[in-house]
């Protein structure tokens, strides 16, 4: 028997995993990876360009180590999810339009639109973000701004879905995956089916997470095939910009320099070394999901500047040799420059840092992005 | 319920209108990636998927190892997905000394071996009960 092909209608679909039990349990995962990554991805967003409202602790030091190791792996749990989801509503886009009732073709079409934003913005955050794991980009637009601005959409289209969707949803959610049943017997088939599909999604989300964890979870190092970072690199520590790319050469007469407002003072590398140390155990946490802990030794910064006479307390602009590239200076919050543990470090596990590390001295503060850690440091800036 | 749906709604919408604000600047370079995800998957993954679920239909009978393979291809096509950009990657990305810094061909190999390897497991021992269970059965009977 041959039938003629034809675009199929939501009715043709007769699996069980396309039933709306499946679709809102689904959702209601999806919604909890999004929230996650949406909630912990606006916080780093925050920590980076801090509005004035916005205070970030110092405590614990692997704070932004877990918000952004949270953020990438919901990020990727909700790949599969986000999959698993569409193949549920699938049969929905073959839905025929209400043509002959406006009102009722303008309300479908309005929430095929929403659908098609949230579907659009879900898939660009999931790909951009998956490609900047990997540092890899391979299109014409910047990155952190794009996938800021299509988070917002993602999030806005969410609430859009499931006001549209929540009488429905709430039903579905309502309803037992597994009936209760008079008579005992054989399971129904359709309803052990329903559970196997969200089942094996949860369990691939799971799998997806395994794979990657070992970026930021340092016993799971060795399982994850997928960690796009190891934990190694010169001195223990991976690098994300060498010294040659950042095109660094460090001057012979190198000198520090402490700026605040109506002082100034500079110290060589010699009387910097002759100041007391500490050494702290604190995580390069980067922005891209991975981490990595060292023991840091230097001058607690709040330490140099008393030393200078400058006045502690407030934000610090510390400033690098690199003079062009994003990453040239960074401003720590008055609660990281007051930190004892926020060092200028020179020395990195027991070395001296190499310049790839940042020769001659590093911030290392607790946590913050690995991108704030300014390497190369030429100056500090009280500000007021 | 119906004041519910109303604030989610008005929080969607400025939320989404603040998105498409944000992203005004860079909309026509990110356009094509925005649609490219929707077109590829409802022209090309959706319909593959089901064909494949069509076929495997046919070839497997048992419920419970067509369960199990499913999983399998599933996770399978995941882990493929999360290793595009570590496998792939364009020139147009800058370069960068400290990355690629894992063998992530083979990491990707291993992880399906282990995978299949633990799912063939899985079967094997559900066979072997449910022949026990069987043969039971009949020295019962």
């Amino acid at each position: 028997m041959i039938r003629r092909l034809r675009i199929p209608a939501p009715e043709d679909f007769t699996a069980p995993s396309h039933s709306p039990q499946v679709t809102a349990r689904l959702g209601l995962w999806l919604g909890v990876a999004f929230g996650l990554c949406f909630a912990t991805g606006v916080l780093s967003h925050y920590i980076q360009h801090p509005p004035g409202w916005f205070t970030w602790p110092t405590r614990p030091v692997s704070l932004y180590r877990i918000t952004q190791g949270v953020h990438v792996l919901s990020g990727v749990a909700a790949i599969p999810l986000l999959l698993a989801k569409l193949w549920s509503v699938y049969p929905r886009l073959f839905v025929r339009p209400p043509v002959r009732q406006p009102i009722r073709l303008s309300a479908h079409a309005l929430e095929r639109i929403s659908v098609l934003v949230l579907v659009c913005a879900a898939f660009f955050e999931l790909v951009t973000g998956l490609f900047n794991v990997a540092q890899s980009y391979p299109w014409g637009f910047f990155f952190p701004t794009a996938h800021y601005a299509v988070a917002w959409l993602v999030a806005g289209a969410i609430l859009l879905h499931v006001a549209v969707k929540l009488p429905i949803a709430r039903a579905a959610l309502s309803t037992p995956l597994r009936r209760r049943r008079a008579v005992p017997g054989a399971d129904d088939p359709n309803s052990s089916e329903r559970r196997a599909f969200l089942r094996t999604s949860a369990g691939v989300a799971g799998i997806a997470v395994l794979a990657t964890a070992g970026v930021t979870v340092p016993w799971l190092r060795r399982v994850s095939p997928l960690a796009w970072r190891s934990a190694s690199g010169p001195q223990g520590v991976p690098i994300n910009r060498t010294a040659a790319a950042a095109r660094i050469t460090v001057p012979p007469d190198w000198r520090l320099e402490i700026v605040w407002p109506g002082g100034r003072e500079t110290l060589s590398l010699a009387e910097l070394v002759a100041l007391p140390h500490r050494t702290a155990e604190l995580p390069i946490a980067c922005v891209e999901g991975w981490s990595v802990s060292a023991n840091w030794t230097g001058v607690p910064v709040v330490e140099l500047l008393r030393w200078a006479g400058a006045p502690t307390g407030r934000p610090v602009r510390i400033t690098s040799l690199e003079t062009d590239g994003l990453y040239a200076a960074s401003t720590l919050p008055a609660a990281h420059a007051r930190d004892p543990l926020t060092l200028l470090a020179l020395r990195i596990n027991g070395e001296q840092l190499s310049p790839d590390h940042g020769y001659p001295c590093r911030l290392i503060a607790p946590s913050r992005p690995g991108v704030l850690q300014t390497k190369w440091v030429a100056r500090l800036e009280v500000l007021r | 319920m119906r004041a519910v749906r109303l604030l989610l709604f008005v929080v969607g919408a400025a939320a989404t209108a603040y998105g498409g604000w944000l992203l005004l600047p860079q909309f026509d370079t990110a356009l094509p990636w925005l649609i490219g995800g929707p077109v590829l998957h409802d022209v090309l993954v959706a319909p593959l998927v089901g064909l494949v679920g069509l076929v495997l239909g046919r070839l497997v009978t048992n419920r419970l190892r067509r369960a199990w393979i499913t999983a399998g291809l599933l996770a399978s096509a995941t882990l493929l997905l999360i290793a595009v950009p570590l496998l792939w990657r364009p020139p147009s990305a800058p370069a960068n000394p400290g990355l690629p810094d894992r063998d992530y061909p083979l990491g990707l190999t291993v992880g399906l071996a282990v995978l299949w390897a633990a799912i063939v497991i899985v079967l094997v021992a559900a066979t072997t009960v449910d022949r026990r269970v069987a043969s039971r059965r009949t020295d019962s009977q």
